[in-house]
């Protein structure tokens, strides 16, 4: 890189990013700044820029809506999904990598489930697990409506079919000569995958795990129509303070806060992987 | 045939297994088994109660709930029914306008962070934080940036001296805003892709273009857009069907009003299936979008995967 001094494009081009910078974070910043203002700071107009902050809210949003009930269930729920999802997509996407199962066909049916507008399959499962639920095995199992179970079994669908392919990118990205040589070595096929492709593979299933639980976090529609109140998840606690007399603004914010900031965190972990993730693997960050 | 590898065999004694299991394939079906168990069951056998749901009559606030076998009556209705199509039209609309401005203030901003002089990575970084936010929680927050009465957006206004807007009292704002939103959440989405692909450019064209005295006009349009259309299909296909089946800002934001002017198809099924518990007719038309969905993404999305596979591997 040979040093050169900055033309004026480079100026017009700064000032324009950052401007769209600030129209694309002022929504993010307006909600911090709500979930710390009083009541009498939030409802007035014009909009109040300077105020005495307070933490009300997150008081609020734990006390008043068991938040830290709805933040457990998401976690179970996410946890319980991943920990299903990962082990069966990373067998299999390693499958569809190197043994070529299929020949693609089954690859790309998989994607299509994905594609499916999730309006189709919850219309059949709230037949479904409403039906289950009054049965001894779903009531065991937490397989009914409102229950976590359901949750697990939904996410689970949701998120598998984006982990078989979002690890296949990773599984392709392994050099075919190390496994053949440690065929060579002797190892059976079963033990290039647990001590040969699995170790090389790890980033990319760490990339896939946090992936999953950012999702599952964040999912609401399953979660809205499964739900109401004992396997509420925590998108929807968020919606907790819109109530019929009217919206609580303050807490919401603090609420939406609660949820947005750790995934936000998340996302800035996976940053080298994130345009990968977002195309199921297709396109390499 | 690329993908599959064998190390070369060793020699060995001959195994008296039947051909089936002595092929070589056996290993890698046993590794896709637990999957494909999984997605068979719990994605097709809803699929097939959705049928059978569809061909029956089904009203959960009858006493019976599910009734008699009708078999395409719900089908026949799906296609008359003006509520239905209205929703098609609405999500139509909110795909086309919304995915067009995604990709042309996403791709020019790709554009100019590819060429940034400072901050490249934490501007880069920043244009995350939309994607990573929960939809309902963001459309909720949104709600408040909207309100007509305490809203930062219509103070916003007032002080370059336009508005007040009521954006929910009618139906073009009430479209607007949800439009908004979702450029909000997703240009980033298009953004940071069209970065990646830009970065992963090859030189020498560009460098011979230079060499040859183009005009910058002239490589954008002649080097930079075809290279990077393989990139942009693949946004398109993936963003489509997200808004094809968008739900969760009109959940939060509108319910689907004023009227039905913001009823995208996702919403009124529900509305149909959960709130006026007719799910034959709800699984009826989420089948023909099922359909729909299935064979655009058929058509569209499996060069795109193929393609952008065969170009990473090669690297």
């Amino acid at each position: 890189m040979r040093a050169r001094a900055f033309t004026p494009w480079d100026i017009v081009r700064q000032v324009l990013v950052m401007a769209i910078l600030v129209a694309f974070m002022f929504p993010l910043f307006w909600m911090l700044m709500t979930s710390f203002k009083s009541y009498g700071d939030i409802l007035v107009s014009p909009p109040r820029w300077v105020f005495e902050p307070t933490l009300n809210n997150y008081v609020d949003a734990f006390q008043k809506a068991d938040f830290a009930h709805y933040i457990l269930n998401t976690l179970t729920v996410a946890a319980l999904s991943t920990a299903i999802v990962i082990p069966t997509s990373a067998l299999a996407s390693y499958g569809f990598a190197r043994y070529n199962v299929g020949g693609g066909n089954l690859m790309f049916f998989i994607l299509t489930t994905r594609m499916m507008p999730p309006i189709a399959v919850v219309l059949p499962f709230f037949m479904i697990f409403k039906t289950l639920g009054a049965t001894d095995i779903g009531s065991t199992l937490g397989l009914g409506l409102d229950q976590l179970g359901t949750l697990v079994v939904c996410y689970t669908i949701f998120n598998l079919p984006f982990a078989i392919w979002l690890m296949h990118s990773f599984f392709q990205d392994i050099p075919t000569e190390i496994e053949d040589s440690a065929r060579l070595d002797g190892y059976s096929r079963w033990q290039v995958l647990r001590k040969v492709v699995l170790p090389l593979a790890a980033p990319g299933i760490a990339v896939t795990t946090i992936f999953c639980i950012l999702f599952s976090w964040n999912e609401f529609f399953f979660a809205s129509i499964l739900t109401r109140s004992n396997a509420k998840t925590i998108t929807m606690g968020v919606g907790d303070f819109w109530t019929q007399q009217g919206v609580l603004w303050g807490p919401l914010s603090a609420a939406a806060v609660v949820c947005v900031v750790p995934m936000i965190v998340m996302a800035l972990i996976l940053q080298r992987y994130i345009v990968r993730g977002l195309t199921f693997g297709a396109v390499r960050g | 045939m690329a993908t599959s590898t064998h190390a070369p065999e060793l020699p060995r004694k001959p195994r008296r297994l039947p051909r089936l299991l002595a092929d070589h394939d056996w290993f890698g079906s046993i590794l896709v088994a637990p999957a494909m168990l999984v997605i068979v069951f719990f994605a097709l056998f809803p699929l097939g109660y959705a049928i059978y749901l569809a061909g029956h009559y089904v009203d959960l606030t009858s006493i019976n709930q599910i009734g008699d076998y009708v078999g395409l009556t719900s089908f026949r209705e799906a296609l008359t029914n003006d509520a239905f199509s209205s929703a098609i039209r609405t999500t139509l609309a909110i795909l086309v306008i919304a995915l067009t401005t995604e990709v042309l203030l996403g791709v020019g901003l790709a554009m100019l962070l590819n060429r940034l002089k400072w901050f490249k990575g934490i501007c880069r970084a920043l244009f995350l934080l939309p994607l990573a936010c929960a939809p309902e929680a963001a459309a909720l927050i949104w709600r408040y940036l909207y309100d007509s009465d305490f809203g930062v957006y219509n103070a916003l206004l007032g002080m370059i001296g336009l508005g007040p807007i009521n954006w929910f009292g009618s139906s073009l704002p009430a479209l607007a805003s949800i439009i908004i939103f979702d450029v909000w959440q997703w240009t980033p989405f298009v953004t940071l892709i069209t970065l990646a692909a830009l970065q992963a450019l090859p030189r020498e064209p560009f460098e011979a273009a230079e060499l040859d005295g183009a005009s910058r006009f002239t490589v954008f349009r002649r080097l930079t857009l075809p290279l990077l259309t393989p990139v942009l299909a693949l946004i398109l296909v993936l963003r489509g069907m997200d808004l094809a089946r968008l739900y969760d800002p009109i959940s939060a934001m509108t319910k689907g009003g004023p009227g039905s002017a913001t009823e995208t198809v996702s919403y009124y099924l529900y509305r149909v299936g959960l709130e006026d518990f007719r799910l034959d007719q709800a699984s009826a038309m989420a089948l023909l979008v099922l359909f729909v969905i299935v064979v655009v993404s058929g058509l569209g999305l499996r060069p795109l995967m193929r393609a952008q596979g065969a170009r990473a591997r090669r690297g």
